[in-house]
């Protein structure tokens, strides 16, 4: 009976949980929404999403190219089809491999960040002192993070994609013996725009996802320097775990999008 | 009668197990200085972020200019906060702004003031708590006291009808303390029509600058009067507080 009594009350206390962030989240939207609008702000923290991620974005982008190239040759060699290693990386890159991978590392980095710089806001009342003075919090701290996070994710994705079909073209046409030509045209006959939209609108959802999670967790610490911490490493788990399960319910959506 | 600017009745707040607000009734007269003092975690810092709306009471009214604040949506809660000018315990400064930028925060946010008046007015506050040259500085590169001044400086800028203080003077040096204590003074002075209430520690800076002092006690007030009240009193408690002494009713 205990038990039972202690998982309920665990489950209320999840579900409490969810419908907090639900609230915090619909009214930074509404915030965002609504003027005053705070665009020095949302500039600053599109630079740090976008720009400042440039770098481990393109690193990973292009490694995942490669080694997706040498591991296509594996399979496609065997029936002499390594012509198609082009297409088929591009595929997976554009549906799957880039918006995932581009959010998880954007998360690491940006996600923990917003939740223990809001998080360090809070305990320090710097949140408390905004409210003082009638200034709203979630529209002034919320909102542009999450907003930048939104439109550069899809943007860093876009670019992760680029350079992942070059490190792919690299491995596929400088090592392996597949002629430009063919690379080229393979791609162009099996990737459709939709792949990459479907790409982008899922990247656009892993913005929202990771930057209001690391927000929320922020705005609700407590306990010092070491809620701060605690903050951060939760907020980071729980934006990776939405990430990868709304990714699968977003494919299956998504899928009749790109079947026709 | 003088006219009451805020009035607590019976504020109740608990945390989990712990009772620290357990029924506190009190009137902040308009147009003077009120002075809360009371030991640490008394829940004076909290009764401060209830008069602000900071946090919200599990029971009990707060009334300012007449109107219950209690009971205010978001919106309407932020309108009323406009009036207020609150200088926290720990400053609360923004630490990704210079000085100049924390003071002239609230005027940006809230004034329609151009960028050289909002210049000349940030100096000028800057001035007055002793902080003409620290403009520049980082907050995150402050001491403690310098801190405690901007976040007076902040809370002043744009001359607010109740001005909060939560021991503005805690941590500053004898000249500064006096320094502070004045311009809290003289900004009531100047200004008939505001009403401020300070949290103090400082027995002697109490008697300087308070028109009425309360004293908050295991969750509620248990005097309440002016300096002579507290000078002539024999509720030991309030004996032992005012003149600092180890032995005595409270431990
Ligand atoms: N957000 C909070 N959550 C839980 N407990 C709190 C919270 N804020 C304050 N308390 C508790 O309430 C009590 C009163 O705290 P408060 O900060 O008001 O004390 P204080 O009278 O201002 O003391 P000091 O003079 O040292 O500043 C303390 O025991 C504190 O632990
Ligand atoms: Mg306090």
């Amino acid at each position: 009976m205990n038990a039972v009594s202690r998982l309920g009350a665990r489950i209320i206390s999840v579900v409490e949980g969810v419908g907090r962030y639900v609230g915090f989240l619909l009214r930074s939207l509404r915030g965002g929404l609504l003027p005053p609008y705070r665009v020095r702000i949302l500039f600053k923290q599109m630079h740090f999403v976008g720009v400042e991620s440039l770098l481990i974005v393109m690193v990973t982008g292009i490694f995942t190219g490669m080694v997706f190239a040498v591991q296509a040759n594996i399979g496609f060699s065997r029936f002499g089809a390594e012509s198609l290693i082009g297409a088929i990386v591009t595929l997976s890159l554009t549906r799957e491999l880039a918006p995932v991978l581009t959010a998880l590392m954007v998360n690491g980095r940006v996600g923990s960040a917003m939740a223990a710089e809001l998080g360090t806001m809070r305990v320090t009342e710097q949140i408390d002192a905004l409210d003082s003075m009638a200034v709203d919090a979630h529209q002034y701290l919320a909102a542009p993070r999450i907003l930048a996070a939104t439109l550069m994710v899809p943007a860093l994705t876009m670019v992760f994609n680029v350079v992942g079909v070059i490190g792919c073209w690299y491995v596929a046409v400088k090592q392996l013996s597949v002629t430009p030509g063919a690379f080229q045209a393979r791609i162009e006959w099996w990737v459709d725009p939709d792949d990459l939209l479907g790409g982008m609108i899922k990247s656009a959802v892993f913005g929202l996802i990771l930057s209001s999670v690391g927000c929320y967790k922020g705005f609700t610490t407590s306990g010092g320097a070491e809620g701060v911490g605690r903050a951060t490493t939760t907020a980071v788990v729980i934006s990776g775990v939405l990430i990868l399960t709304s990714d699968y319910f977003m494919t299956l959506i998504l899928a009749p999008l790109s079947v026709g | 009668m003088k006219k009451v600017g805020i009035e607590l009745e019976g504020l109740q707040k608990r945390f989990g197990a712990q009772e620290v607000l357990r029924g506190v009734s009190l009137e902040i007269p308009a147009g003077e200085v009120t002075v809360i003092i009371g030991r640490s975690g008394t829940g004076k810092s909290v009764l401060l972020k209830h008069v602000m709306g900071l946090m919200r009471p599990d029971a009990g009214i707060i009334r300012v200019s007449g109107q219950d604040i209690t009971r205010l949506g978001d919106a309407d809660l932020r309108r009323e906060r406009f009036r207020f000018g609150m200088v926290f315990q720990n400053a609360a400064l923004f630490d990704s702004m210079n000085v100049y930028d924390n003071v002239a925060f609230p005027l940006r946010e809230h004034s329609k003031l151009s960028e050289p008046q909002i210049c000349l007015r940030v100096e000028a506050m800057l001035a007055s708590v002793g902080l003409k040259d620290a403009g520049k500085k980082q907050a995150n590169e402050l001491s403690g006291g310098m801190r405690k001044r901007v976040g007076v400086a902040r809370a002043m800028v744009r001359g607010p009808e109740f001005l909060l203080y939560d021991e503005p003077t805690t941590g500053l040096d004898p000249i500064m303390t006096a320094q502070i204590d004045a311009l809290i003074r003289d900004t009531q002075d100047a200004n008939p029509g505001l009403t401020s209430l300070v949290i103090s520690h400082d027995m002697a800076a109490t008697f300087r600058i308070a028109d009425k002092i309360a004293m908050l006690h295991e969750g509620r007030v248990i005097l309440e009067g002016t300096a002579e009240t507290f000078r002539e009193t024999d509720d030991p408690r309030v004996r032992q507080f005012v003149e600092g002494r180890l032995e005595g009713p409270i431990q």
